[in-house]
């Protein structure tokens, strides 16, 4: 189980009974907190099984250590802070065949956070696309 | 031969914005933006007191070519995988006989959602003015469709091909006598499609979809995993492949509000309003279908609760957007409690109404009941024991002459029914945020069972006057009205619903509830 405070049952969640009726019922849980973490749940699938196992958690696992990938039955459930992106080229060469950005989105089940296209990346952030930073288009050839 | 101005236009069109060489979907997607489109003086017949900008995106840069190949491909996989393997292996028989019953809930009430949601999107289509919002709000038209579809699909494959077909194949036809269904209305319907164009948005993707289907729809996938179902999760992460950009449609909707002036003076009580009017319904329901309606449990469903919707919904989308004014919602307080005891309070008016409903229900077992008190400490008290006592009593059995809700009517429990949320509630027995509050209007008496609602009825009380089941069936037996309201299997005797889902066990019919002489009375004639 990983420890990391992005795990699937950290903090309050590892508590039990009282212990954590106390923490949840607590004063200062009783309001939002501002989160700068994204979430990704990724349907199970041959493609999708590759991009977690040979990129997400093999050559990419250095470029985030904030990354947590767990497996949840039928689905990927993936928390990282400040984004996670997937570039559909490279997952091309690594299946052997044509995938595109939106081969991708057939097996991206829910995000939570800003996620966009650009190209054939697919990136969840935790900025505020469209208020904070501008969404851009392909740019002209 | 002239040619037509609309083909001239389209000729002229072309001569100034030649399309791209390659066909790359993005390009395209750029070229379609140089038509500049203008929509900006777009008249709408729904209407919004918000004014939405004129140059919201979507975040995906969808076209209509890409969309189709992708959505059939989850087509083709999720039919795929149910009609080939998943009935090679009989998996619909390998499921839980109570997660059987917990989809018949689950399946149908999301499919009323999902038809619903087809026509707030069209709605959200006509009243936008950017382009790309429209592009974003039509692509989830479709979607919604699709969605319908395959909710009405999953009940039609469990009954073909499961166990205990009825309240798959037939639910729909018990909504007058079900207590759930006008609730499951309130916030499936109403909430998505009635009055403030932005405000329906804010029901159904800041809220519904951005916050509650990620329980409803993801969670529950490893519910029914654990459970022996693996056409939920086929199905239902397929429908989830859509909501992330339903999730981005309604964030493009508060981006298109954000610089406007009404914002700031409504976005909050909206907000508000629409967290209050959605959980009301899915905490309870959601909670109760996970925790009661299963037999292997992931995890206690306010922690589900709490990473979903508290954590996760509240600090990355609302928490994010506190500098643009945004606030955390004033009934979180009182919602957070309901997370934790109102899927209780429930189930224990749920199982007293079983004979209303279309799914059968089961009292915890002692293992289950010792899971509820370690992770709910009190349990037992409030509920544990009055389980043990309708078991006693011989709640399960038809020739017990015992239903449970004499147990409340016995005790002076009166059941009330929220005026606004149309959720059942017993404010002398309860857990969770209910107290019973009164009031007239136009000489009829309203119950209501918490603040929030209570200050939405206040400022539109044309809005909630639904009957319920109390004032609708007052006076009538209860046999009469379950068969008038089409409660029986096919057999024209068995009731669909039952208080356990022993396969072996007695079923009921109208007949041992008719010996029972219990008579429907509404609650606030006695106030």
């Amino acid at each position: 189980m990983s420890k990391s405070s992005n795990a699937y049952n950290a903090g309050i969640m590892q508590k039990h009974g009282k212990a954590f009726a106390d923490e949840y019922f607590a004063e200062d849980n009783q309001v939002v907190h501002e989160s700068h973490e994204v979430v990704l749940v990724l349907k199970k699938s041959d493609e999708l099984n590759t991009v977690v196992e040979e990129i997400l958690l093999g050559s990419h696992k250095a470029d985030n250590p904030t990354l947590v990938v767990e497996d949840r039955a039928g689905f990927w459930w993936l928390k990282a802070t400040g984004k996670i992106e997937i570039d559909c080229v490279e997952v091309s060469e690594l299946l052997g065949k044509h995938y595109s950005v939106y081969d991708l989105l057939v097996d991206v089940s829910s995000t939570i956070g800003r996620a966009y296209t650009l190209g054939e990346t697919f990136t969840i952030t935790s900025e505020l696309m469209g208020l904070d930073v501008k969404l851009k288009d392909l740019a002209a050839a | 031969m002239a040619i037509s101005t609309a083909t001239k236009a389209a000729t002229d069109a072309l001569a100034a914005n030649p399309a791209p060489v390659s066909v790359g979907a993005q390009e395209v997607h750029r070229w379609m933006q140089s038509f500049t489109w203008d929509f900006d003086k777009n008249r709408t017949k729904y209407s919004t007191k918000y004014k939405m900008a004129n140059d919201t995106k979507e975040q995906f840069k969808l076209i209509a070519k890409e969309y189709a190949r992708m959505e059939s491909v989850k087509d083709e996989r999720q039919f795929g995988s149910l009609q080939d393997v998943l009935t090679r292996v009989d998996a619909a028989n390998r499921v839980h006989p109570k997660w059987n019953e917990s989809m018949k809930v689950i399946s149908n009430f999301l499919e009323v959602g999902e038809y619903n949601a087809i026509a707030a999107t069209g709605m959200l289509w006509d009243s936008a003015t950017a382009p790309e919002q429209k592009n974003g709000y039509l692509g989830q038209v479709l979607d919604e469709i699709r969605h319908t579809n395959q909710c009405a699909y999953i009940n039609y494959y469990f009954a073909k091909q499961g166990q205990d077909a009825a309240g798959h194949n037939d639910a729909r036809r018990t909504r007058a006598i079900g207590p759930l269904w006008k609730g499951m209305k309130r916030v499936f319907s109403d909430g998505f499609i009635s009055g403030d164009a932005v405000e329906c948005s804010i029901n159904l993707q800041l809220v519904g979809e951005a916050c509650f289907t990620n329980p409803l729809i993801v969670a529950v996938t490893e519910w029914a995993s654990a459970n022996g179902d693996e056409m939920t999760p086929t199905v239902f992460l397929s429908i989830e492949t859509d909501e992330l950009r339903h999730m981005a449609n309604g964030y493009q909707t508060v981006v298109s509000i954000a610089n406007d002036e009404a914002a700031s003076k409504y976005l909050n009580t909206d907000l508000n309003n629409a967290f209050w009017t959605q959980q009301k319904y899915f905490t309870p329901v959601l909670g109760m279908m996970f925790e009661y309606g299963s037999h292997f449990k992931v995890e206690p469903w306010v922690k589900t609760w709490n990473r979903w919707v508290y954590e996760d919904w509240g600090g990355i989308w609302i928490g994010r957007l506190g500098k643009y004014g945004v606030e955390s919602p004033r009934s979180l307080r009182d919602a957070k409690k309901d997370a934790y005891w109102a899927h209780h309070d429930l189930f224990l008016i749920a199982y007293a109404l079983w004979p209303t409903g279309f799914f059968r229900l089961s009292l915890p077992t002692q293992e289950e009941a010792e899971w509820y008190e370690a992770n709910y400490p009190g349990w037992y008290d409030m509920y544990g024991k009055v389980y043990d006592e309708w078991r006693a009593r011989g709640c399960e059995d038809p020739s017990s002459g015992f239903l449970p809700i004499q147990w409340f009517i016995e005790n002076n429990h009166p059941i009330y029914i929220d005026r606004v949320s149309q959720v059942p509630f017993c404010p002398s027995y309860c857990k969770g945020e209910s107290t019973l509050r009164v009031l007239e209007y136009n000489g009829k008496k309203h119950s209501f069972s918490d603040q929030w609602g209570e200050r939405m009825w206040l400022s539109e009380p044309e809005r909630y006057e639904c009957q319920n089941i109390f004032e609708q069936y007052e006076g009538r037996e209860l046999s009469e009205v379950i068969a008038e309201g089409f409660g029986v299997r096919s057999d024209g005797k068995t009731l669909i619903s039952q208080p356990h889902t022993n396969k072996d066990g007695k079923l009921w019919t109208l007949d041992d509830i008719k010996k029972i002489n219990c008579v429907f009375s509404d609650p606030l004639k006695a106030l």
